[in-house]
């Protein structure tokens, strides 16, 4: 049997919906599906030629960030086309979108799917729990899609099918005058993203006065400088490179922790890193049990002679 | 203007206990604490009280009688009352149902205003302010991480949210839920010497289901449409860790190491 699976294509966040296309073959496989995109008219075109069908969403009062109405657009698509699954993604819309859209077809929604298997014909759902402590298995009950929500660079959509896309208008019932205006919007300046480095060296409250300098180390490992909530909280680095659970989830291959004891919500940033090394004063600092390799002692004397070391070259 | 806040009280996930066996958190006898961004937006809603631009400011809790003592806390740093929705039937509701229950007693409590976190640290999910929201058919926006004072006697607020892509700034149509995102500041104010023998009386409530009247099978695990099937207790991940010194063995160890792993060429 085809299934149907609808995707939410959120404007502000396109290439980040896309990739939800992975989240469905992981349910159904790659060609066990039909992929259906909920879409503002005028909006992603990179859907075109990757999904089977665009519905389109053609009244004008229907904003990106007006969930209100756009919960009415999902659930008039699913009173329509009957999905298996409804995927959205966790952008900043997407995550007041997805919740009214569930009370809306009153069916349950799992946040933050990191995972998604297939058991004997079942899906199950795998989500963090308890602060990253745990994985849980979370099961949907009564009749209804699966819904639920996904970050960014969670599954990553290696082959892209060509697919033919029919585009068709979505008639909504119920639309009403948007209640939210959007009053100004200031593109936030485009800078490097932690997430795309390989290398991160990251800094926190043990040696915030000298975070300027991990700079020259992580320049010498051709990577980039992140940090602690403690670091940014103090006003000494910018909120766009926060590692943890009010910052940003990376996967660097190389994580390079100077003076951060390793809280739990910082810990829940750091998703299949390979190899970390942590420089702390205290052995016992809970990162310290995370790591590959721990340098006991002053995070800043362990940066100069590295940094030295490395600039320096050869075999030694 | 009478602002409402939600305010959770959440299991101190360094300390918590988890029932394996009915796949839900102990929430007896856990040292709780107000969630981060919770206490965020009851420090806004003191702020705008004492700023003379807000009336009251009532906080709303679901959640198990230990979380009593924390209600009058807040009492006592400046909150005029306190609501705790507590009983065994809701135990192990999901957030469709907190969403319901909470929402039954706003809709007949009284606000112009809801205030709320963005997202819990327990649960995290992010989904009660817009369920709410969507049950009481208003407006909600998440992220806040500022609002004008002075828009708010107007009939609207005017609120920042900063996303990866953007900051925008949004007016909204009140009554509204409006999520504020954790900010180390404003903080929640100190409890003066004072208030500490204040007599809070009258200003606690506690409403349990007879007082809301749902069915017994729209709640608690019953009513709830997601379920924890399993838990995976995780190592995240348990390398054997070597620990070297800065000095330059150490150093070169590091050094070494790096190598190996490909990272200098
Ligand atoms: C809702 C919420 C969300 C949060 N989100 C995040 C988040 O996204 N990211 C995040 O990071 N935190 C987050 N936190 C904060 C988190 O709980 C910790 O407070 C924070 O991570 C601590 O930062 P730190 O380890 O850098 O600082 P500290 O806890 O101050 O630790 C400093 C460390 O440096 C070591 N040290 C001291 N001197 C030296 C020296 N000379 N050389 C080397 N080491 C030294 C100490 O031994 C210690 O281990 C959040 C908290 C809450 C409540
Ligand atoms: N049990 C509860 N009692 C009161 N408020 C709650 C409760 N659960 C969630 N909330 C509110 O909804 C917000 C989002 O919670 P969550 O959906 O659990 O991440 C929280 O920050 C609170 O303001």
């Amino acid at each position: 049997m085809t299934r149907r699976v609808l995707i939410y294509l959120d404007p502000e966040g396109e290439a980040d919906s896309i990739q939800l296309l992975e989240a469905a073959n992981r349910m159904y496989g790659a060609t066990g599906y039909r992929s259906y995109g909920l879409r503002l008219a005028g909006t992603c075109p990179q859907a075109e030629g990757l999904l089977d069908v665009l519905l389109q969403v053609e009244d004008p009062r229907v904003r990106p960030y007006d969930a209100a109405n756009l919960a009415r657009c999902v659930e008039a698509a699913h009173r329509k086309h009957h999905f298996d699954a409804i995927l959205i993604p966790a952008t900043t819309f997407g995550r007041m979108i997805a919740p009214r859209a569930a009370m809306r077809l009153h069916v349950g929604l799992t946040a933050d799917v990191a995972d998604i298997h297939r058991e004997k014909g079942r899906i199950e759902l795998v989500r963090a729990a308890f602060g990253g402590r745990m994985r849980a298995v979370v099961a949907h009950r009564g009749r209804g899609p699966l819904m639920i929500t996904v970050r960014k660079n969670t599954f990553t959509l290696d082959a892209r099918i060509r697919r033919s896309t029919d585009i068709a208008p979505l008639v909504v019932d119920g639309i009403t005058e948007p209640e939210v205006t959007l009053v100004e919007r200031r593109p936030a300046e485009k800078a490097a993203d932690i997430r795309e480095s390989e290398v991160l060296v990251s800094g926190g409250g043990g040696i915030k006065e000298h975070f300027d300098q991990l700079e020259k180390l992580a320049r010498a490992l051709g990577g980039r400088v992140s940090a602690s909530r403690r670091v940014v909280d103090a006003g000494l680095a910018p909120r766009r490179i926060q590692v943890g659970q009010s910052g940003k989830t990376v996967s660097p291959r190389l994580y390079i922790a100077v003076g951060i004891s390793g809280s739990i919500q910082h810990v829940m940033g750091l998703k299949e890193v390979d190899t970390i090394i942590v420089a702390n004063t205290d052995r016992n600092a809970p990162l310290c049990s995370l790591a590959d390799m721990v340098v006991e002692g002053d995070g800043m004397e362990f940066v100069d002679r590295l940094t030295k070391r490395l600039l320096k070259g050869g075999k030694g | 203007m009478r602002i409402v806040c939600l305010a959770k009280l959440v299991p101190d996930v360094d300390n918590f206990q988890y029932d394996h066996e009915r796949s839900a958190l102990i929430r007896e006898n856990v040292r709780l604490l107000l969630n981060p961004a919770d206490a965020t937006a009851v420090a806004i809603a003191l702020k705008l009280k004492a700023d003379s631009r807000a009336g009251s400011v009532h906080t709303v809790t679901l959640g198990p009688r230990s979380a009593m003592p924390h209600l009058e806390d807040l009492l006592r740093r400046g909150v005029d009352r306190a609501t705790l929705i507590s009983d065994p039937a809701y135990a192990g509701s999901d957030t469709h149902v907190t969403s319901h229950i909470l929402a039954a007693f706003l809709s007949r409590c009284g606000f112009d205003v809801i205030f709320a976190g963005t997202h819990t640290l327990d649960g995290g999910t992010g989904h009660v302010g817009p369920q709410v929201a969507e049950i009481l058919g208003i407006p909600h926006m998440a992220g806040i991480s500022h609002m004008d004072p002075e828009s708010l006697s107007e009939g609207r607020a005017q609120v920042r949210v900063e996303s990866e892509e953007a900051s925008y700034t949004f007016a909204l149509q009140l009554p509204a839920v409006l999520g504020f995102a954790y900010a180390p500041e404003p903080k929640l104010p100190f409890i003066r010497y004072e208030a500490l023998k204040r007599d809070l009386s009258g200003r606690v409530e506690v409403i349990d289901n007879q007082a809301l009247g749902l069915a017994p099978e729209q709640v608690g695990v019953l009513g709830s449409l997601t379920r924890v099937r399993k838990i995976h207790v995780k190592g995240f991940r348990s390398p054997n860790t070597r620990f070297v010194r800065p000095d330059d063995e150490g150093i070169e160890r590091v050094y070494r190491f790096l190598r190996e792993k490909g990272f200098v060429r």
